[in-house]
């Protein structure tokens, strides 16, 4: 490509050039057939003066004259022998001509006039040196040919560089792409931050590569989640079939422990599509599903749902929702956000904790409790998958309620924010407002 | 009721033909889609329960198909995906109810008399009666015996739906979906508590307790 461009480059300047030496080459002529012109008109204005023979005189003054070195005269009687001249013998040819070298005394010279007739049967031939015509056409030519040659290394040389320096961005996606397949997920493409159309594709790549790095992190997560923590209610299940058959001696005894094995086999299936939902949410693809949610209904529904609920605990659950609060994002998830911070207070906490359910302008919604609240440094860690508080294990759950919260408000472009309620937990979700 | 079940595994297949059997119905079982979509064209069924994935022709196109050839029957399916679209993408091919697997039998029993039981979309009701009890859906009152009860929003809508099921055992999920909008299981006694509350209402100074519960199943209306 380098190559193609120099070509491309170089055509364009030799055009350029033989037009250059063409127009030069033309006025340096013209200069000299000016001047000699100029002679011949001094010469016929002369003659028609004084007669032929004063022209010849002033011809052999000029000759003569030792300033005049560019000047050829040559001037040959009715006979046709030379009279005067500083041009060796020639044919009178009448009209323009170029004498080759050999005319001139000095015999590199080349000598280019004019030939005409005067009165009395004289030939007046009147010539220039063109060598400085020739000179300068040289010169020309030479100049033209290292600066042409010069013009081409060096859009060689450019063409090169900027193609090679392309080259080597696009070998810098190829080896990130690369990278990224062998599996090295945190590779990037370096950006120069020049916004050109390489920049901006490789932005985009980048954007993708992120995508696809917590995707499979996120895929890894769960894999591995599954692994470990659903391990143990497995092993539980599986002891208790053991119990079911070894101990139990009535049917009622094995009923009541297939039952139990049931709950528990429900339980799991409820946290594998906890999780499964997790991962969905994870993956981003419910944001075309975003429409204009009324943050404000939504919580007077969980709240009427909930106040019962909480009440049975031993806890209130105190509604502050403020009217007409909207938001942009997925309805469903949004429900589930709110039921899920509600659940958590009131699972959480001691009989009589007072739980307060927010909604506020800017699209903000608020679960605040006054219980015993999470330490600052448990509060990310909370937002987890299967991470529990050492006081909540005991109780029923699948640990997962957060890292669900979590999940939600992270496709909603927002985090859920866990603060001292002083005492308690105050846990705000600021969605963008619709 | 007479049911055609089309589902390709056979251990899924045998446990639901077992079960519905044991309930009362009749069920005829077609392995594949085109079969399915063969008997369910030729006869005339109360339901159809289709499994998503069964083979020549999923259960969602299988639907679709029955749907445009004019074919109401009301259809249950069931799937192993659980995700949060698939179950909208059934309700939108034209499935009625949807059922994501394992699951116990009694749900299947229970949303199947559900969706055998739908009122006509065009008739409007203004008024429920089940027994003694009476809902104004209009005026938005109860009256049991000619006695007014206080409920609260939430105990209405589920009594509602119980009404609506004419005394048919509805399920925990049944009521969390239907009553309360949940398509995820909460982690808080939801159900019983706004269920003992109705009952407390509904039941209190009458000797004959309507609402009854059934361990692990479900609850219903006697009367």
């Amino acid at each position: 490509m380098a190559a193609l461009c120099a070509l491309l480059f170089a055509a364009c300047l030799g055009l350029l050039l033989t037009f250059n030496y063409y127009s030069t080459s033309a006025a340096l002529e013209d200069q000299l057939r000016a001047r000699i012109r100029d002679d011949f008109n001094t010469f016929t204005q002369e003659s028609d003066a004084e007669g032929s023979e004063s022209v010849i005189k002033e011809i052999t003054e000029r000759v003569a004259r030792p300033y005049d070195p560019g000047s050829y005269f040559y001037v040959a009687g009715p006979s046709g022998a030379k009279l005067v001249g500083n041009l060796n013998f020639m044919q009178p040819k009448l009209g323009w001509q170029k004498l080759p070298p050999g005319f001139a005394k000095d015999k590199t010279r080349e000598v280019w006039g004019q030939g005409k007739m005067f009165t009395g049967g004289y030939y007046i031939f009147a010539g220039q040196d063109a060598s400085r015509v020739l000179s300068a056409r040289q010169n020309l030519i030479y100049s033209y040919f290292w600066s042409g040659l010069l013009a081409a290394i060096l859009a060689l040389v450019a063409g090169l560089v900027l193609s090679r320096s392309f080259l080597k961005r696009i070998d810098a996606i190829n080896h990130t792409s690369i990278a990224i397949v062998k599996g090295n997920l945190k590779e990037r493409i370096p950006l120069r931050g020049t916004s050109d159309e390489i920049d901006r594709l490789s932005g985009n790549l980048n954007n993708l590569f992120d995508n696809n790095q917590s995707l499979l992190e996120s895929l890894k997560q769960v894999s591995s989640d599954i692994a470990h923590d659903l391990r143990t209610p497995l092993s539980r299940l599986r002891n208790r079939l053991e119990q079911a058959r070894s101990s139990a001696k009535t049917i009622k005894a094995l009923h009541d422990h297939i039952d139990e094995a049931i709950v528990d086999s429900d339980q799991l299936l409820s946290t594998f599509a906890a999780l499964l939902r997790i991962a969905q949410i994870e993956a981003g693809t419910r944001k075309s599903a975003f429409a204009k949610v009324d943050l404000s209904e939504m919580a007077e529904r969980i709240c009427s749902i909930y106040q019962a609920v909480a009440e049975d605990e031993g806890k209130i659950l105190d509604c502050e929702i403020m009217p007409n609060i909207f938001c942009n994002g997925d309805r469903e998830l949004l429900f589930q956000l709110g039921v899920n911070l509600v659940e958590n207070a009131i699972r959480h906490t001691e009989p009589g904790t007072k739980i307060t359910f927010a909604v506020f302008a800017p699209a903000t919604l608020q679960v605040r409790d006054t219980g015993r609240g999470i330490p600052a440094d448990q509060r990310t860690k909370v937002l987890e998958r299967f991470h529990r508080l050492d006081h909540a294990r005991s109780s029923p759950g699948s640990g997962l309620g957060l890292a669900m919260v979590a999940a939600i408000a992270n496709l909603h472009h927002t985090t859920i924010a866990l603060e001292d309620n002083d005492p308690g937990l105050k846990a705000s979700v600021i969605f963008q407002p619709a | 009721m007479k049911l055609l079940l089309i589902e390709d595994d056979k251990a899924t297949a045998d446990h639901l033909c077992q079960g519905l059997r044991e309930n009362g119905h009749s069920v005829v079982h077609a392995a594949t889609g085109t079969a399915g979509l063969a008997r369910a064209i030729a006869e005339i069924y109360d339901a159809l329960i289709i499994d998503r994935m069964v083979p020549e022709l999923d259960g969602l196109s299988l639907v679709k198909k029955l749907r445009s050839a004019g074919n109401h029957t009301p259809v249950l399916m069931l799937t192993t995906m659980s995700g949060l679209d698939d179950r909208v993408e059934g309700l939108e091919a034209g499935a009625d109810d949807y059922l994501v697997k394992p699951f116990a039998m009694i749900e299947v029993v229970a949303r199947l008399n559900a969706l055998t039981r739908r009122p006509q979309p065009n008739a409007v009701q203004t008024s429920l009666r089940v027994g003694e009890v009476e809902m104004n859906l209009l005026k938005r009152e109860v009256h049991r015996g000619g006695k007014l009860l206080d409920l609260q929003p939430q105990e209405f809508k589920l009594l509602e739906y119980l009404l609506r099921s004419q005394g048919r055992v509805v399920t925990k999920t049944m009521l969390l979906e239907h009553v309360w909008g949940f398509n995820f299981d909460p982690q808080t006694t939801v159900v019983e508590t706004h269920m003992s509350r109705l009952r407390a209402k509904l039941d209190k100074g009458f000797e004959k307790a309507m609402l009854q519960t059934t361990r692990g199943v479900g609850y219903r209306l006697v009367f």
